[in-house]
């Protein structure tokens, strides 16, 4: 105890010292080495610090914002909404909200989370929607949407911004009655229709109150001003709507156009093939940093 | 030639290693430039040292360092020795497959709550008179129309927020409305969402472009009603 404090003031008189007397003191004499050498170890601990914190990955991202495709092989369940193959598809599920965004609005429905799951097998991609619905009626409808291409597009069916201009949507349309997806597109309100040609597949199952829907289409098609490109390992954004087709008590439609169950963007992805090459990558910097501790070391003892 | 010779040399041939060798090994691709850029770096800096170590004034500097590494001398810090050996090529390798591997995660769009307004609607005040019926008659706009989003309380938690992503703003929180002016909220409730700029990422905002359907008149009650119901008071530059 008493020799540190008998030290104390002397080394706070070092580090009191500014830069330029080190400089001088440096020229002249040499001597100051051990502090050189702690401010070397001092800088190499923080650089070695910054490394460590700058590649500890952030996890705490909730997983939900993300639906993401696993790659399988040996077959999408495209038209089987109960195929065993979901199970291993893990569910990403998405709080819902009535529209009362824009007019016509709805103030309550049905659907309040969707859960929704996906897999890719490099030429194709399917989703599973699932849902909890009390009835199964003719007019229960689903949708996904998604934007096409670079720009950005508003979530409400690409309406117009003032300040950014925004890109199409490309929406997949799912009808009980129907039993068909229809492949849409749209940029801004009132412009929704369906594409001339038709590249999406739909199916529906209905049981114990809920409905899973199954929408599959190729990765990519020839269209990709209108349709949603998908490329393994980019992230697309994504959104969902449905509506409940129950009747009021004077035989309306409660849920219909754009009075009807929404989401806000999230993203997809289909996962890309595994990739080693960072692996690669990584082994040839390590080879690099010991070729230059060896050089180094190597210089070091014959410069002595 | 010269002293700056060969180093240049080095790094050059190291370059068009990288770029043009390395891509065509079997498994591998082209690399990234951040990924050059490291390798580079760790190349010239390996030049630096092993040329500058000659010059007899570096001796002072490098001479702890030299026991340090070449373990002569270092006794009891040999232990500590083959630890930096080993640790800084493992985190050299660790940080080059942190930087390449691709991410699991979603892109973060880092969103500005609160950007710049247009010009025009900078230093607008209030016309309508701040009277009991006003605020009232904003306060009936109010639950009409914004409380389904903004809440009844004006928390934020009105029975439509929950899928909305950003969610409704909470007035009742001082870093919303209380940060500011009338102005501000006028050109916010006219626009919507819609009528951000790019850093407020106005394709995720379900804030309605009320212009469309509400009089600038109702507008500046229901901004009248909004800070009275949140126990705010708008923002002013004294
Ligand atoms: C469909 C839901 C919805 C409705 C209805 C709605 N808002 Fe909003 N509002 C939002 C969302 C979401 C945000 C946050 C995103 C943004 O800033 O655009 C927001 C943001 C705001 C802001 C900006 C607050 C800040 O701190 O920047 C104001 C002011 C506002 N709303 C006022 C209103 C008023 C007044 C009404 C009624 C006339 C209303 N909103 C109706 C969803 C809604």
């Amino acid at each position: 105890m008493e020799r540190i404090n008998l030290h104390e003031p002397g080394n706070k008189g070092e580090e009191q010292r500014t830069g330029s007397e080190w400089c001088r003191e440096n020229e002249a004499s040499m001597k100051p080495v051990n502090h050189i050498m702690k401010q070397v170890l001092r800088s190499g601990a923080a650089v070695i610090t910054a490394m460590v914190i700058g590649s500890v990955p952030f996890s705490f991202a909730q997983e939900s914002v993300a639906v993401r495709a696993a790659l399988v092989t040996g077959g999408l369940p495209l038209d089987d909404p109960n195929a065993a193959a979901w199970s291993s598809a893990a569910p990403a599920s998405f709080p819902m909200s009535p529209q009362v965004h824009w007019p016509n609005r709805i103030q309550e429905v049905t659907v309040k989370d969707v859960s929704v799951r996906a897999l890719h097998d490099g030429k194709q991609v399917a989703f599973l929607l699932e849902y909890s619905d009390p009835t199964q009626d003719p007019d229960d409808a689903a949708a996904f949407e998604f934007m096409v291409g670079d720009k950005k597009a508003h979530f409400a069916h690409g309406q117009p911004m003032l300040q950014v201009e925004g890109g199409p949507v490309n929406i997949w349309f799912w009808k009980n009655k129907a039993g068909k997806a229809v492949d849409m597109s749209a940029k801004g309100f009132g412009t929704l229709k369906p594409q001339a040609h038709q590249d999406v597949n739909a199916k529906g199952a209905y049981s114990n109150g809920t409905w899973k829907v199954v929408f599959s289409r190729n990765l990519s098609t020839e269209h990709p001003e209108e349709d949603v490109q998908i490329t393994p390992g980019q992230f697309i954004s994504i959104a969902f709507a449905v509506w409940d087709g129950r009747k009021d008590a004077a035989g309306e439609l409660v849920e219909k156009g754009s009075q009807k169950s929404v989401s806000s963007w999230w993203y997809f992805r289909a996962d890309a093939p595994p990739d080693y090459s960072s692996y690669m990558y990584a082994a040839v910097a390590v080879a690099l940093a010991l070729g230059f501790q060896f050089v180094l070391i190597r210089k070091l003892k014959k410069g002595q | 030639m010269g002293a700056l010779g060969k180093p240049i040399i080095l790094m050059v041939a190291m370059y068009l290693f990288l770029k043009f060798v390395l891509p065509n090994i079997p498994g591998s691709a082209p690399l990234p430039s951040s990924l050059i850029f490291l390798y580079l770096l760790l190349t010239a800096s390996g030049i630096v040292i092993y040329e500058t170590l000659s010059g007899e004034s570096k001796d002072a500097f490098w001479g702890p360092m030299q026991r340090f590494l070449t373990g002569e001398g270092s006794g009891g810090l040999q232990v500590l020795r083959y630890g930096v050996l080993i640790l800084f090529p493992l985190l050299v390798g660790w940080e080059t497959y942190g930087s390449t591997a691709s991410s699991d995660l979603p892109p973060t769009e880092g969103r500005t709550i609160h950007p710049a307004p247009p010009g025009e609607y900078t230093g607008l005040s209030n016309p309508v008179p701040k009277t009991p019926d006003n605020i009232m008659q904003g306060k009936g706009f109010y639950a009409a129309f914004c409380s389904p989003c903004h809440g009844g309380n004006f928390d934020g938690k009105g029975p439509a927020a929950r899928g909305f992503n950003p969610p409704p703003a909470n007035f009742a929180d001082p870093t919303t409305i209380a940060m500011l002016q009338e102005s501000y909220l006028f050109w916010r409730i006219k626009k919507g969402g819609v009528g951000l700029p790019i850093e407020g990422a106005p394709w995720k905002s379900a804030m309605p472009r009320w212009e469309v359907e509400l009089p600038d008149e109702w507008i500046w009650k229901i901004i009248m009603g909004e800070y009275d119901g949140a126990h705010q008071s708008p923002r002013t530059w004294e």
